[in-house]
């Protein structure tokens, strides 16, 4: 099959050693293998296995450790000198999860962003620049006007168009490789296989393309070669015929390792400290669950799932189009963060920075943020109390800080998140609701983290958990809920959670299987 | 005074490792800059102070105990109009009315007290009752229908000037009560009157931001909005009770400032508020550098009203006045959020100016 002249110049990319490790950890060790010219070529693994690790060395937003060797076609670089400029002038072109686009812009607009529009008499050429796009657009057959607005097109299509700002300066440069991390993750499943057409078309006109995933099916069907990393490590690179299912979940999950043990359950059947009955709105589409006292319940599910919709439409940060929340028999007025607090929900958001510190606040003040309310004694504000509560809460669940006082910026990330724990606990809930608890923390604060979750199971609270750490996932969870586009798909309790099951039921929903 | 939305976070965006100290000559002043950055505006007002008092032009009169409570009675209106608009701005909020509702309650203080012949202490209800009620407008407009509060306080701004001027009939108000402009030019303790009601208002605000409750959410929802709401903070109340207080605390500015001049006309407030804002965030690079305090708020007061008074004494033209309080809050701003944006990312460096 003739695919569209897509004008790339034919030559592979070769990863040579390439590791990097950040303070604590090694993200990537010693990764080697090779996109050959005009290849599809599939780059898939876990969370956490470092996939998105090595597309930054590769775009040049992260440096590698010193050793490993990046090739494209005749342009070598180390791995720790890759620039962003170097990436760009060596034909290497990203489309982004985030595609980057301006919706309320046309699409000759955003394919030109950043690019000199034709000029004449001091002006800017529209007629000409309609003409260039739309050119663009019909040689890589992209179905699409260019005076449309971006906005109104189909998702597929919008990624299609990030694609063709990508390729805009293909007369000019010669574009090597195409990069897409994970573009149909936020597409409707009958979008994804004309997306995933188009691209295999640019390849057989000579396209190298990398495309990152996380959904098996579609990388099996349309990928000439997949490369599966698991742990920061190279499994292996293979031709898409060579896998089938078994094989490739097999790979990416790899033989069940004792990172860490799975906790005692402590739930109490029969007890629910929270109900959610039919609960609707944005993703969400009629989700029930309860969670028992003493169990932890994990929401399992892909980036756009709803995960994080769902906690804070329990929670009452988002009204919700419908459904009803009980906590302890007591129904909550939807919309209303303040009763959810006093009838015992608690919630760590998933983002710190935006959602859950007030950086340039004392830790004390962060602390006692949800409970202030008790410092209030005859128009007073206990401030002696409210040290001495902060000093606890600092042994209590091992913050490490110069002082009380200290302000949050000046921890660090795993402190600061111990901190915003330590703070849900304050109210002492009987609902916790945890978005990503231990996203962006060390090893060391992350099993202080463990501790205070447990030690809230172990007085009786529920917890709700949405985490794409696995490891965390084993290790914590006494039952399993999968959401997929914001309903819940699959449940799975006990020993039928394993690596395996997880991989089956989260990442190939969605595939319209 | 928006937060910054890149990754705070060291962990989570880990950067190219950085070595500390290889640059030499920073480390003194890396132990010296926090001393100065602390107590530079004390200093500078320190210097302004004896500057004055020494230069040849201004040595006679500025160095004077009659000088200085002129200059405490006479900064007595710009000062609590500053700490009215001190209490929204707690919530990274602008009230830009504060000056023409100085006016306002002014003219309906002088109204009720001339005309309507109603008593002297329903008067000054009547002026801050003004300023509360127009406090409240604008506070539900920008909590409840999340309105930008520049551009509603500066409408409002507007809208009152013009309210005023009809409200007065284009007349300086005069003949208010003999006992209102003796409390504004009478002394007790040897103190002015004025500035003995100043005390007053500053401790209550002190008392608001830093011993309540309210005090505590006002600065939340300052230091992060979102995390406000999300630990159960009541957000829009808060906010819309800042602005009543703010409009309550210039209201009671308009009556003081009638019991200073004895006459009230509209636009005369206004002028109160460039100097307010520049006070205020000349404050916040002092003392507490980043936070907007009252302590920080009157040493800023303090510098502008020192150093106009000791130009005007040097026989500088009118011109002066308007040049240096523009200059104070614009170079106040730039220091006040360089340090916000520093505090927040620990690095000097990464300044997009």
């Amino acid at each position: 099959m003739a695919g569209p002249e897509t004008g790339a110049a034919a030559s592979g990319l070769e990863f040579q050693g390439v590791s990097k490790s950040f303070p604590g950890t090694r993200a990537l060790a010693d990764i080697s293998f090779a996109v050959r010219p005009s290849e599809f070529h599939a780059l898939v693994g876990g969370n956490g296995s470092g996939k998105s690790t090595l597309i930054k060395i590769l775009a040049g937003v992260y440096q590698g450790d010193p050793g490993g060797v990046i090739r494209l076609g005749d342009t070598t670089s180390q791995s720790d000198h890759v620039t962003p400029r170097w990436s760009r002038a060596a034909g290497i072109r990203f489309v982004h999860q985030d595609l980057g686009l301006f919706p309320q812009l046309s699409v000759t607009e955003n394919v030109l962003a950043g690019t000199s529009y034709p000029r004449r008499r001091g002006g800017i050429d529209w007629g000409m620049a309609h003409r260039t796009v739309q050119g663009l657009l019909d040689s890589l057959g992209i179905e699409v006007a260019a005076r449309s607005f971006v906005r109104d097109l189909r998702p597929a299509d919008q990624t299609l168009i990030a694609v063709a700002r990508c390729l805009s300066d293909r007369q000019t440069s010669s574009i090597h490789l195409l990069v897409l991390d994970e573009p149909t993750t936020r597409l409707p499943a009958d979008e994804v296989h004309g997306l995933l057409e188009r691209l295999r078309s640019y390849s057989r006109g000579g396209q190298s393309i990398l495309y990152v995933s996380h959904r098996l099916d579609e990388v099996l069907e349309y990928a000439d070669t997949i490369t599966v990393l698991r742990d920061g490590r190279h499994i292996d690179t293979r031709s898409a015929s060579e896998h089938d299912r078994s094989t490739i979940v097999e790979a990416i999950a790899g033989q069940a390792q004792a990172h860490l043990s799975r906790r005692v359950n402590k739930s109490v059947p029969g007890a629910p400290v929270l109900s959610v009955e039919g609960l609707t709105g944005g993703p969400l589409r009629d989700v029930s669950l309860s969670v028992d006292a003493g169990e932890v319940v994990a929401i399992a599910g892909l980036v756009g799932s709803g995960r994080t919709s769902l906690m804070r439409n329990i929670y009452g940060a988002v009204k919700p189009a419908a459904g009803t929340v009980v906590v302890n028999g007591h129904p909550l007025s939807p919309g209303n963060v303040a009763e959810a607090l006093d009838r015992g929900i608690s919630f760590v958001p998933e983002d710190r920075a935006r959602d859950g510190a007030f950086l340039d606040l004392g830790l004390r003040e962060n602390l006692s943020a949800t409970t202030v309310r008790r410092y209030r004694r005859l128009g007073w504000f206990r401030r002696g109390q409210e040290t001495g509560d902060a000093s606890r809460d600092v042994v209590t669940y091992r913050i490490r800080t110069p002082g009380t006082i200290t302000p949050m910026v000046k921890l660090s990330g795993g402190n600061q998140q111990k901190a915003v724990i330590a703070r849900a606990m304050r109210t002492s809930p009987s609902v916790l609701l945890l978005d990503e608890p231990t996203q962006g923390v060390d090893v060391g604060a992350r099993s202080d983290i463990y501790a205070q979750i447990e030690s809230a199971v172990d007085a009786g609270s529920g917890v709700l958990l949405a985490t794409s750490d696995l490891d965390e996932l084993l290790h914590l969870a006494d039952r399993v809920v999968v959401l997929t586009a914001g309903k819940i798909s699959d449940q799975a309790a006990g020993d039928e959670i394993t690596r395996t099951w997880i991989y089956e039921n989260v990442y190939n929903a969605g595939d319209g299987k | 005074m928006n937060h910054s939305t890149e990754q705070l976070d060291p962990v989570r965006a880990p950067s190219p490792d950085q070595p500390d100290g290889t640059r030499s000559g920073v480390h003194w002043a890396a132990s010296i800059m926090p001393i100065v950055e602390r107590f530079g505006l004390l200093i500078l007002l320190v210097a302004v102070v004896v500057f004055f008092a020494v230069y040849p032009a201004t040595s006679q009169i500025f160095p004077t105990m009659a000088n200085f409570k002129n200059i405490a009675a006479n900064e007595a209106v710009l000062i609590v109009v500053a700490l009215a608009v001190l209490v929204p701005m707690v919530a990274h909020r602008f009230d830009l009315s504060a000056g023409a509702v100085v006016a306002l309650a002014s003219i309906a203080a002088a109204k009720a007290t001339t005309s309507m012949e109603l008593p002297l202490a329903v008067g000054v209800v009547v002026g801050i009752g003004v300023g509360l009620v127009v406090g409240l407008v604008n506070g539900a407009l920008i909590a409840y229908c999340r309105a930008n509060s520049l551009v509603i306080t500066l409408g409002m701004s507007t809208l009152l000037i013009g309210a005023g001027a009809y409200w007065s009939g284009y007349q300086t108000l005069v003949g208010v009560p003999q006992s209102l402009t003796s409390f504004g030019s009478g002394f007790w303790l040897n103190v002015p009157k004025s500035v003995w009601l100043v005390v007053c208002v500053a401790l209550g605000v002190s008392y608001l931001l830093g011993m309540t409750v309210y005090g505590r959410r006002l600065l939340s929802i300052g230091s992060n909005e979102s995390a406000a709401n999300l630990v159960g903070m009541p957000v829009q109340r808060t906010v819309m009770t800042a602005f009543a207080v703010s409009g309550g605390l210039a209201g009671l500015a308009g009556v003081l400032l009638l019991a200073r001049t004895g006459s009230a006309a509209s636009g005369v407030g206004t002028g109160y508020l460039l100097p307010a804002l520049a006070a205020i965030f000349l404050g916040s690079t002092t003392i507490r550098p980043g936070r907007f305090t009252v302590a920080g708020t009157l040493t800023g007061v303090f510098f502008v009203a020192v150093s106009i008074n000791g130009l005007t004494l040097a026989g500088t033209e009118d011109w002066v006045e308007p040049v240096f309080n523009g200059g104070a809050v614009i170079v106040a701003v730039a220091i006040s959020s360089l340090l916000t944006h520093r505090r927040l990312t620990g690095s000097p460096r990464q300044y997009k100016c």
